[in-house]
């Protein structure tokens, strides 16, 4: 499979080289990192080939983190084992992961290197797991002496539920839902919807005592559709469709398969239970129009209209508008009624933000644009208006959530608490 | 503590030697860590190794796992030496009651390789592997191709103890890690070594439900190398993969496809298929979305494949492959490969307009392999041809300067008007491109402007002057330029006999000593041409082709045969290069018992076989088609052989 694992910094400096399997020298890696990294050649392609060599790899802001094979891998397998090396880093690190922290904590590294892959197959990569054996410093001497504690954690780490420990005991319970929904559309420059979707996740944090057993329901059409109406019962909500969903490990795939129930056993603490896409019926939050006019050989007027498609009792928050300017603008004068526009040349564009936007209601921006002149004649390649915002309490596809059930032998009534929210994701208006 | 000590000094090693024999513990592991430092940055530092490998005595296991990568660094080049720590490994293993350790000593005594030492090994990894703590038999089971690769000999007691237990094993962690295993050893030793059965398939199933992520990979794509003994088999199988599709790691999600599309071809149940392909299509198309781009890529590089089989999973579905503003250009260019082999008669319009969107983009290869699709998608309907012209001549109107996508233009132009001589009526697009001939500068390029100017000179005014300034040029262009200026001056001088007598004489003079032969015979035969009968000249360069339709309309990126090799090896590295795995690797064979056409499942009836061989014949025909895709340069080629049934070219010789 994989013959070694190596982290690269982008003057291509080797931090960490483990070898897994000896059929790559390691000549040939640093040739790929004076070649391909060092000349940010690597950026073109998440593959490269060199002479029966292949080198996959993904970038993590300035760090290349590569694996190396001479036979035919499953490369989405082998990116995905890096994703996940990473964030079992980060796991470690305290959400860091850069130059400094691989080189002050290299001998961790090792450690989880020598764990998360072996021969060259990917092994344990859950970071909640490898923590209960794995540990800046080493282990303490009393679990490397206890071998009844030894063997309860062997056989978690191998066996079904490996991604919860047994035994825990917390004096409240509590569970915590997120529904955080990003829209993704893009808009021609007549304002029709060339593509919509909704990139939905669910983010749970689990305070639980035991083993429970936990059901989770929500407004998917497909489910509601199974269940039988009880009589005098009159519900409006049909609930809605749902492309696809992609669950966590600790959800049971089988029955959702046959009926459709998402049943777990969650993991102790913060996860993702799922996440969904859906294509149908969405309410965009927004509705940009803007108006673009060459007032002559200098001068552009861009104005762009924006309008609140949610309930009045709604708030949005953090609106931020990028309109793009050309890259020869000398001087911007905006006007609008409420937030502040300013342009900012480093990002090539004028960023209109607003704290607070109510629900069904409309702004106006407009900008005059004076250009500088410049010798290069090419036409300005307009890239998209784009935007960015969050509303609370508001999901663009329609989800609720119905239910979450919690079945625990000592009969615990834990507090639940849930809330939603749509962020926008790539929320783009053709100019 | 130093990490890259950059200015190493000499003494450096020496120290390293006196702290290593230090009596005090902590100052011993400070040390350990530096030589692992150094061996990490790829400073030798070998000469350690009896040092390194006293520290083995304390327990402490952080401090044994550095020096187990130390040793594993270095056993090769001290072979002697690694033997001292043989008895070190056997005691771990035998004696520890620490599964954690027993599990280290024999995952790092496996990857010593060195051949003289594994005769040690064999019996603690029998012992491991029939261990009672699942942790320390799944590190066990992957030991034995480490073993196995260096020294083979060794090993058949192994084999059966591996064979053995996979009949009886019942952790699913262990049972991944075990199939994983002998699929290596079956890489190495060309035999096969899991034999399969009714009831091992079962326990595979069962296991795939509850092992972890990378066991669900392994699982899975040992299965989809597997073909079912019949159609109710391979429903079991679908049937126990299907919830699969909902996993959070898209490698799970992206073999559970993979394994679902090869067994449909077992399926003889219709309606069964339809609903699995309206099951798997949503999947695949939230990978095509994910948030990691590589990954994103890798599957994006699988879909022309799958393409090719299931139309019917991306039926309606081309919005998918519409390109975001800000994603990597590497994905760019996949969808936009994707979005020309999906567009069909029904949705070309759709698709057009989203390229011409492209056309504004600030990457010039972008912009030109844009143009290049818009040229595709019009040759292949023809329905689309005075739209894309139209696209076309909106964007040579902005042209202003010589850049990468306008050599495209001209070269997609050329191909567009032979296909319909008419179109240079359309929007006025002769005119706007006359008008920027002068940015051509690429060979090909430079060849369709000459084409233009010698096809259309009657409309273009001063065709003749044009034609004078290349032919000023001709000793310093290229093989390909010079030969096309050739036939379009010899069609420019039969249009215009009077005017261009001094120019063909010009063009005759500066070709016939060319140094290369096609042009020189080409001129010589031009010449006796002219001067013995101008007429069957003219009936040859200037006759409009009869049948226009002979163009290259099979853009299918696998042979037929290829697809069901092709499709069993999915997600791995030679399909992401598309290519066979046993054209990119030498040591692969491929099994080689499917003569069997590949089924191709459409959203309307399924095709049957006849009309597939008729496709083929005509790919055939396309094929050859393509090697002479400019016909009046083949008419006089000497390059190509005789044989290629071209009727006019028969008739050239003939006169000759």
């Amino acid at each position: 499979m994989i013959s070694s694992i190596v982290f690269i910094n982008h003057k291509g400096e080797i931090l960490i080289y483990r070898v897994y399997k000896d059929d790559i020298t390691r000549s040939e890696t640093t040739q790929f990192c004076a070649k391909i990294v060092a000349t940010k050649e690597n950026k073109e392609c998440p593959i490269i080939n060199i002479d029966g060599t292949s080198f996959i790899h993904i970038t993590i802001k300035d760090i290349v983190v590569l694996a190396t094979t001479k036979v035919n891998v499953n490369v989405a397998m082998t990116l995905q084992f890096l994703y996940q090396l990473v964030k079992v880093c980060r796991a470690y690190f305290g959400g860091e992961f850069d130059e400094n922290c691989i080189k002050k904590h290299f001998v961790l590294i090792y450690e989880i290197l020598d764990e998360v892959m072996d021969y060259g197959v990917p092994q344990i990569a859950d970071a909640d797991l490898l923590k209960k054996y794995i540990q800046e410093g080493g282990l303490k001497p009393e679990l490397m002496n206890d071998v009844e504690k030894l063997k309860q954690l062997t056989s978690q780490a191998t066996g079904a539920t490996s991604w919860r420990p047994p035994n825990l005991v917390y004096r409240k319970n509590e569970v915590y839902l997120d529904v955080i929904e990003s829209v993704n559309v893009l808009m021609s420059v007549k304002g029709t919807i060339l593509k919509a979707d909704v990139a939905g996740s669910i983010q749970v944090k689990c305070l639980l005592s035991g083993m429970p057993e936990c059901k989770f329901g929500m407004n998917d059409k497909l489910l509601m559709q199974r269940e039988p109406r009880k009589p005098g019962q009159t519900t409006t909500d049909k609930g809605i469709t749902i492309d696809d969903l992609k669950f966590h490990q600790c959800v049971k795939l089988p029955k959702f398969d046959k009926e459709r129930a998402i049943t777990f056993i969650p993991p102790d603490g913060q996860f993702e239970l799922m996440t969904y896409r859906i294509t149908e019926n969405i309410n965009l939050p927004f509705k940009i129009m803007p108006v673009y006019n060459e007032l002559g050989k200098n001068k552009l007027e861009i104005r762009v209209k924006i309008k609140s498609i949610f309930e009045k009792n709604l708030f949005a928050t953090n609106l931020a508008i990028k309109i793009p300017v050309p890259k020869n603008t000398a001087n911007v004068n905006t006007n609008s009624a409420i937030g502040k526009a300013k342009h900012e040349p480093d990002q090539q564009g004028v960023i209109w933000r607003i704290k607070k936007y109510p629900g069904d209601f409309e702004a106006l921006l407009r900008c005059e644009i004076d250009l500088g002149s410049t010798t290069n004649q090419q036409p300005w390649i307009k890239p998209p208006i784009s935007m960015e915002f969050q509303v609370p309490m508001f999901t663009a596809s329609g989800l609720r959530v119905r239910f979450l059930r919690i079945y625990e032998k000592a009969g615990y009534k834990p507090t639940k608490w849930i809330r939603y929210i749509t962020k926008a994701g790539e929320y783009l208006h053709r100019l | 503590m130093a990490y890259f000590g950059n200015n190493q000094q000499r003494g450096e090693l020496q120290e390293l030697f006196a702290d290593l024999n230090d009596l005090n513990f902590e100052k011993k592991k400070e040390a350990i860590k530096k030589v692992i430092a150094y061996m990490t940055v790829g400073k030798d530092v070998s000469q350690l190794f009896q040092s390194v490998i006293k520290c083995l005595e304390f327990q402490d296991i952080e401090m044994k796992k550095l020096i187990y990568l130390y040793i594993v660094n270095y056993s090769r080049q001290k072979p002697d030496d690694a033997i001292m720590v043989i008895q070190n490994f056997r005691k771990d293993v035998r004696k520890s009651e620490n599964p954690l350790v027993r599990a280290l000593a024999i995952r790092t005594f496996g990857c010593l390789r060195v051949p003289k030492l594994n005769e040690y090994l064999i019996e603690p990894l029998k012992d491991c592997i029939q261990d009672d703590d699942p942790y320390v038999r799944k590190t066990a089971v992957l030991c034995v191709p480490k073993v196995f690769e260096v020294s083979p000999e060794l090993c058949p007691a192994l084999l059966e103890l591996l064979q053995k237990l996979l009949e009886k094993e019942s952790n699913a962690l262990v049972l991944a890690n075990l199939i994983q295993s002998m699929r290596e050893i079956e890489v190495v030793n060309g035999k096969q070594l899991i034999l399969m059965n009714p009831k091992i398939i079962q326990k595979l199933l069962l296991a795939i439900d509850e092992c972890m992520e990378w066991g669900q990979i392994f699982i899975l794509d040992y299965l989809a190398t597997y073909d079912p003994v019949e159609s109710k088999q391979a429903e079991i199988i679908i049937e126990r993969t299907l919830p699969r599709l909902s996993h959070i790691n898209p490698t799970v999600t992206f073999c559970a496809v993979k394994l679902i599309l090869k067994y449909l071809d077992h399926l003889d149940n219709g309606d069964l298929v339809k609903n699995l392909c309206k099951k798997i299509s949503p999947s695949l198309i939230s990978l095509l979305s994910w948030n990691q781009p590589e990954i994103q890529y890798t599957i994006l590089r699988n879909i022309s494949l799958i393409l090719q089989k299931f139309p019917i999973l991306f039926e309606n579905e081309v919005k998918v492959f519409f390109c975001s503003f800000n994603e990597p250009y590497y994905i760019k260019y996949e969808k936009l490969d994707i979005m020309v082999r999906i567009c069909d008669s029904k949705n070309f319009n759709q698709v057009l307009n989203e390229l011409m969107i492209y056309l504004n983009e600030a990457d010039p290869h972008f912009v030109r392999k844009t143009i290049k699709s818009i040229g595709k998608i019009a040759i292949m309907y023809d329905k689309a041809l005075s739209e894309a012209v139209q696209i076309l001549v909106e964007f040579a109107k902005n042209v202003q300067q010589a850049n990468e996508p306008v050599q495209e233009l001209f070269i997609q132009m050329q191909i567009l008007y032979r296909k319909n001589r008419n179109l240079y009526k359309t929007n006025d697009s002769l005119k706007i491109l006359f008008n920027i001939l002068e940015y051509a500068n690429e060979p090909e390029a430079k060849s369709a402007c000459a084409w233009i100017v010698g096809e259309f000179a009657e409309f273009i005014p001063k065709s003749v002057d044009k034609m004078k300034e290349y032919i000023d040029n001709f000793l310093i262009e290229d093989r390909l330029v010079q030969l096309q200026l050739l036939t379009s001056g010899v069609k420019l001088y039969i249009k215009y006999p009077s005017l261009c007598s001094a120019l063909i004489q010009q063009l005759i003079n500066s070709a016939k000593d060319s140094f290369n032969p096609d042009v020189r015979d080409r001129t010589y035969i031009y010449w006796r041409l002219l001067s013995t009968d101008p007429e069957i000249v003219k009936n040859l360069v200037c006759s409009v082709p009869a049948n226009s339709s002979q163009f290259q309309k099979d853009i299918r990126l696998w042979e037929t045969k290829d697809l069901i090799i092709a499709l069993e090896n999915m997600g791995s590295i030679s399909n992401l290069f598309h290519k066979l795995p046993n054209q990119l690797y030498k040591n692969i064979k491929i099994r080689n018992n499917h003569q069997q056409e590949a089924k191709i499942y459409k959203a309307d009836e399924k095709q049957d076989i006849p009309q597939k061989e008729q496709e083929i014949k005509k790919e055939d025909q396309n094929q050859q088609i393509q090697q002479q895709p400019k016909q009046d340069f083949d008419l006089l080629n000497f390059d190509e052989p005789v044989s290629k049934s071209n009727n006019n070219k028969i008739d050239v010789y003939d006169l000759i």
